[in-house]
C-alpha cells in the first residue's frame, strides 16, 4: 500500500509547526495554572502574563485592542457566540431578524437555524456565480427588525473573498452590527478592524499551522453580546471556562510565523495547479472566483466523475483532498455551496477541494496533478455519467 | 489466514469503496476480503482501487440479481 502521503486539505486541518509546539510546551509542564489563579500564587501571575501577551499578538494582528480579543474553543464557538450572544443581547430589544449568506460554514448556518427555531427570521442571501454577494441585495434585505449580518471573509470551499469593508459599511450606514467569519483569511488575507466596519470576527489557529483547540473571537468596544455559556468570569466575563494558556500561546506564535513570503508561495503554487488542472484536464471548471481568492484554494469540479470517487482514489495513491459533497456521512448531500453559487447536481457532487499549506512544496502540487489526471480519465471510463463520452469501447 | 465478509447490498457509491477500504486495512497479509454489493460503479471501482494499491484480485463474481462478489487478497 502507498506508504508517502501528502496533505492536501489544509483548510481542514493543518500540521503543526515545531515552533509552535516548542511556544507552547513550557505551559504544559512547568507553567500550567490558569491565569484566574492569578490572586492566589505566582504561577497564576505567570499564566496570566502568558495569556495576555498572547491576546496583545493576536489582537495586534487584526488591528485591534487586546480587550476586544476573547479566546475561545475555535470558530465554531466564536460563530456561535457572535450569532447567539446577539441575539440574546438584541432580540428583545432591536429585533429578531439576522442575515446571513448562502454559503456559509456551518457554525454560522446552523447558529442561524437554531435561532430560526427560536423564533428569529432568517435572511439566506443568495450568492452570485462566484459566490460573492450582492452588496445591493444586502441593502435591501435589512429591515428595522435586522440587528445582525454575518457574512464569510473567505469561503471555505470555493476560496471567494468576499468584499467584507463595503458589507461593513453598508451594515454601518444601516445601523446594523456586522460579524465575519475569517477563519480561513486570517494570516492569509489582511483584515484590520481599524479599516474594515466589522464588529465581530472570528479566527482560529488549526488552519495557520497552529493547535486545534483554540480560536478567538473579535468583538469590537461597546458591541452588545450576551454571554450564552453560564460558569465562570473569564475572558471579560464573555466566555466562561478554563483558560487554554498553551492553546493561546501556540495561536499567537502561529499568526507570528506567517509572512508575505509564504503566502506569496502558496498563491504561486495555487495558480500553477488551477493552470495545469484546467489546462490538462478536460471537461474541468473552477469554482470560486478566479481572482478574489484565497492564497492557498483551488476548488475544481469535474464533469460525468464523483467528488467522494476522485479523493478516496487520490488517497490510495497517497494524496489527501477533500470533497464538498458529504457522502461520507451516507446522507448523499451535494455541497451546499455549489449549489449556492448555481451549480447543478453533477457539479455539486463532483468538486474536488486542494488547499495548500506551509509544508507543501510544488513537485507535491505536480504530483498530484499529474495522479488526478490518471485517475480521472479511469474513473470516467468506468463513469455511467460519463460512459458516452469517455468510456472504453466493448 | 482469515476471511472476511463485507456486505454491501443496496448501498452506493462511495460506500462499498470505504468500507472495502476499512476491511483491507484491518486485515493481516494473506487475508481474503470478500465484498458483496449491488451498485455497479463500485464492482468497477473496487478493482481499480485494488490495482491502486497494488493488491490481488482474486475475482469479480456476477451473482443473480444484480449481485456481485470481489475477492481481494490482502
Amino acid at each position: 500500500m502507498q506508504e508517502k502521503r501528502v496533505y492536501l486539505d489544509n483548510s481542514a486541518s493543518t500540521r503543526l509547526d515545531e515552533r509552535v509546539l516548542e511556544a507552547m510546551t513550557p505551559y504544559f509542564f512547568d507553567t500550567y495554572a490558569v491565569a484566574t489563579s492569578e490572586f492566589a500564587y505566582t504561577q497564576g501571575i505567570e499564566a496570566r502574563e502568558a495569556l495576555d501577551e498572547a491576546r496583545l499578538s493576536l489582537a495586534k494582528a487584526l488591528g485591534a485592542e487586546p480587550e476586544e480579543f476573547v479566546f475561545t474553543s475555535g470558530s465554531t464557538e466564536s460563530s456561535n457566540m457572535a450569532l447567539k450572544g446577539v441575539a440574546l443581547a438584541l432580540g428583545r430589544k432591536k429585533g429578531k431578524h439576522i442575515i446571513v449568506s448562502k454559503i456559509e460554514d456551518f457554525p454560522v448556518l446552523q447558529s442561524a437555524e437554531a435561532l430560526e427555531r427560536d423564533g428569529f427570521r432568517v435572511t439566506y442571501l443568495e450568492v452570485d456565480n462566484d459566490g460573492l454577494v450582492n452588496p445591493d441585495l444586502l441593502r435591501e434585505s435589512i429591515t428595522d427588525e435586522t440587528i445582525l449580518v454575518s457574512i464569510q471573509h473567505a469561503n471555505q470551499e470555493i476560496g471567494t473573498i468576499q468584499d467584507i469593508a463595503g458589507i461593513g459599511a453598508i451594515c454601518h450606514e444601516k445601523g446594523v452590527l456586522f460579524h465575519t467569519d475569517a477563519t480561513h483569511t486570517f494570516g492569509r488575507v489582511l483584515l484590520n478592524t481599524r479599516r474594515i466596519p466589522v464588529d465581530m470576527v472570528t479566527v482560529s489557529a488549526h488552519t495557520i499551522h497552529g493547535p486545534k483547540g483554540i480560536g478567538g473571537l473579535y468583538v469590537r468596544k461597546g458591541t452588545p453580546l450576551s454571554k450564552w455559556m453560564d460558569g465562570g468570569f473569564q475572558e471579560f466575563d464573555l466566555r466562561a471556562g478554563l483558560e487554554n494558556i498553551p492553546g493561546a500561546v501556540g495561536f499567537a506564535r502561529a499568526v507570528e510565523l506567517i509572512t508575505a513570503e509564504e503566502n506569496k508561495r502558496l498563491r504561486f503554487m495555487r495558480d500553477h495547479a488551477i493552470r495545469r488542472i484546467l489546462k490538462e484536464i478536460p471537461d474541468t471548471m473552477l469554482n470560486g472566483h478566479r481572482r478574489k481568492r484565497l492564497p492557498h484554494n483551488v476548488n475544481i469540479s469535474f464533469h460525468f466523475v464523483e467528488g467522494e470517487s476522485i479523493t478516496l482514489h487520490l488517497d490510495m495513491h497517497g494524496f489527501a483532498v477533500s470533497t464538498g459533497s458529504a457522502c461520507f456521512s451516507r446522507s448523499l448531500q451535494g455541497s451546499h455551496v455549489i449549489y449556492g453559487i448555481g451549480g447543478d447536481h453533477e457539479r455539486a457532487h463532483g468538486s474536488i477541494r486542494i488547499t495548500l499549506g506551509r509544508y507543501n512544496a510544488l513537485e507535491e502540487v505536480d504530483a498530484v496533478v499529474d495522479t488526478l489526471a490518471d485517475v480521472i480519465s479511469e474513473l470516467r471510463k468506468i463513469s455511467p455519467l460519463g460512459k458516452e463520452k469517455y468510456g472504453e469501447e466493448v | 489466514m482469515a476471511e472476511i465478509k463485507v456486505e454491501c447490498i443496496g448501498e452506493t457509491c462511495p460506500v462499498p469503496l470505504v468500507e472495502t477500504r476499512k476491511a483491507l486495512r484491518k486485515a493481516q497479509e494473506g487475508d481474503i476480503v470478500e465484498v458483496v454489493g449491488t451498485h455497479p460503479s463500485s464492482k468497477k471501482e473496487i478493482p481499480m482501487a485494488v490495482k491502486a494499491m497494488g493488491l490481488e484480485l482474486l475475482g469479480v463474481k456476477e451473482e443473480k440479481d444484480g449481485v456481485w462478489k470481489i475477492r481481494i487478497r490482502r
